[in-house]
């Protein structure tokens, strides 16, 4: 249950000089430094740095969980042996402000396969080390599909608190977790009940914008997808797909990663992790030069039995917010949400349409 | 510690089994990740040369063989081929075990048929010793083994011990033209071997390992002895980076090799989706 109060603008400008003076990162979207036009997620020193409203930023939050190249350990080997060195698993405390209610749920469905029975400490230390804000979301394009995955731009999934924008420059704050609370309880007020009426009011207008993109995904539809593994349409939908992984790479919830060992020729080097996509040749090459999934077609499959099958009979949700940067970015043009309505569709004319 | 963080343990044995394929007899640096050490044969783990990478194989050795683990791989990739480069006295990387594990339990009072060809004897070996070195809680054993050419032939000396018990049936083939002059095997291709040396599946385990085009043809032979699905096991070999479930490198479907497998029955493989 989440409890709704009131945050002026005067409130969270000072609550950011406040964190920012106590050492504590703040993360918010800002204008891109190279593109004006576009918005990443950077830290700020201050809320007027912020451009909150203005576009969904260009990548994720993925990368301040997971990034793209981390060192695992540190080595050294002499003629003696070799000593490893840990890397610390503890992460600086980090308030990220104005996320996007699909890039905060992201990081809540990746939990799943990083705490599967072995928890990554790396990825959790970060998430416990960081405080989400969000803001309703109010960018939705043609791209967008956040409602059809069980999520909205108005949803609290991820965060640990959501902001509506409201009277006077404030926000009605929705507290969805302690932690939340915790950050921004000496912030707060009461909010009227017009505040709150409006707010939610703005939560359902959001939505309905975003609804018509593409139906809600039924349940029945990961099922569906395992039996028709090897229905032809796997080789027609990927035709336009070049394997360059741009999707994987922008994707929130896309979290594959390659394990390398690099030294600079001393005794010394680092082992890493580096984000991978399962588009590529070499993802599944075995040692042999067999490789199961030989051709784009099979990738792409992977690609989404995995988000909308294997991740669901797993974990038993999505692995997919709907926030559209694949189809956005794709150099080939695929356009998920155009694949996964036609494949429901598919689903439900039935087995007949697969004869024909 | 991480859970990416291997230990690191000594190379206390080479021995080369054929031209390219070596074992290494591994052993603990610390002493008190030693003791702790536990496994069961099956488990795989990721070895490590610091500075070129992990590879992923099975442990070679028996569980009940305690104190050293030990692996066996042929040198294909820059991982293997620096494991070779590797000398008595080095240093390697492991974590693991990773992954599930040959049912001994439940084979317990039956009797056994190993069949490998090439490296696939590696994992098999891991069960063989626990089941010879147990051997009175089985029944009959029996083992066909069989490479490419007589050179091919991995632990050479085991198979040579095998042969002189009386409680293992031991039945060792090279594929047509491997043969050497003094070969006292059969000439033949392992479903053959098989067929030959196989009368029954009466309260029989199978247990098979080895490329994928042999173990395609033998499974046929072992549905003729009527072998149910689910009493053939075997292990599947993906490419995988983490061992964990996480990585994304090793599932076929919704099997991920690495926490699923990499046991599995032939009735298991024969439910996944063809992608392997």
């Amino acid at each position: 249950m989440t409890q709704q109060r009131f945050l002026s603008h005067e409130g969270l400008v000072a609550l950011v000089t406040k964190l920012v003076a106590a050492g504590t990162q703040v993360i918010a979207p800002v204008r891109a430094s190279d593109d004006v036009e576009q918005v990443d997620y950077r830290p700020i020193s201050k809320l007027d740095e912020a451009a909150f409203g203005v576009r969904l930023p260009r990548r994720p939050l993925k990368e301040l969980f997971l990034p793209p190249t981390e060192v695992l350990l540190y080595y050294r080997q002499t003629k003696d042996g070799v000593e490893i060195s840990e890397v610390p698993t503890n992460a600086r405390p980090r308030v990220i402000l104005g996320a996007v209610p699909c890039d905060a749920a992201a990081l809540e469905v990746v939990d799943h396969v990083m705490s599967w029975d072995y928890k990554d400490e790396l990825w959790f230390a970060r998430r416990e080390a960081t405080t989400i804000v969000s803001l309703l979301c109010n960018l939705m394009d043609a791209a967008c599909f956040c409602t059809a995955v069980g999520l909205g731009p108005e949803s609290f999934r991820g965060s640990d608190v959501l902001l509506v924008p409201s009277e006077g420059g404030g926000y009605v704050a929705y507290i969805v977790t302690p932690k939340g609370e915790a950050l921004l309880n000496d912030s707060l007020a009461e909010a009227s009940e017009a505040a709150f009426a409006a707010a939610e009011a703005a939560r359902s207008e959001a939505r309905k914008k975003v609804e018509p993109n593409l139906p809600s995904i039924p349940a029945e539809f990961s099922q569906w997808l395992a039996k028709n593994f090897n229905d032809p349409i796997w080789k027609t939908l990927s035709l336009r797909c070049h394997g360059c992984g741009a999707c994987a790479a922008l994707c929130p919830t896309c979290h594959c990663f390659d394990i390398v060992d690099e030294h600079d020729g001393s005794e010394q080097g680092v082992r890493r992790r580096n984000w991978d996509s399962c588009q590529t040749a070499k993802f599944t090459m075995h040692a042999s030069g067999h490789n199961p999934r030989a051709t784009q077609a099979e990738r792409f499959r992977q690609k989404v039995q995995h988000k909308f099958s294997i991740y669901p009979s797993r974990f038993g949700e999505i692995l997919c917010t709907g926030c559209g940067r694949c189809s956005r970015n794709c150099p080939g043009g695929m356009d998920l949400p155009e694949i996964v309505s036609e494949l429901m569709a598919k689903a439900q004319a039935g087995p007949e349409v697969n004869k024909q | 510690m991480n859970i990416y963080q291997p230990h690191l343990m000594r190379i206390q044995e080479i021995t080369d089994e054929t031209i390219d394929t070596r074992t290494l007899k591994l052993e603990f640096r610390d002493p008190s990740v030693a003791a702790e050490f536990h496994f069961s044969a099956g488990q795989f783990g990721e070895y490590s040369v610091f500075g070129e990478g992990e590879s992923t194989f099975c442990i070679a050795s028996s569980p009940t063989r305690k104190g050293y683990i030990e692996c066996s791989f042929k040198a294909t990739g820059k991982v293997t081929n620096a494991l070779r480069r590797l000398d008595v006295g080095d240093t390697l990387g492991f974590r693991g075990p990773y992954g599930n594990h040959f049912p001994l339990e439940e084979m317990k009072g039956r009797s056994i048929l190993f069949i490998a060809g090439g490296i696939g004897l590696a994992p098999v070996r891991s069960v063989i010793w626990n089941v010879l070195d147990l051997r009175d809680q089985f029944k009959d054993i029996t083992i066909v083994y069989g490479a490419r050419t007589v050179a091919d032939l991995v632990y050479k000396r085991e198979l040579e011990e095998w042969g002189k018990r009386s409680d293992v049936k031991l039945c060792l083939a090279v594929d047509p033209g491997g043969q050497t002059p003094d070969w006292k095997g059969l000439v033949a291709r392992i479903p053959t071997a098989v067929e030959q040396t196989v009368t029954n599946s009466v309260d029989t385990f199978a247990v098979i390992c080895g490329p994928p085009i042999m173990i395609k043809f033998t499974l046929p032979v072992l549905a003729k002895l009527a072998f149910p699905g689910e009493r053939i096991y075997t292990t599947l070999e993906n490419r995988m980076k983490c061992g964990l479930g996480k990585c994304g490198h090793c599932n076929i479907g919704p099997t991920y090799v690495c926490k699923d497998g990499p046991v599995f029955t032939a009735a298991q493989i024969q439910a996944l989706p063809q992608e392997f």
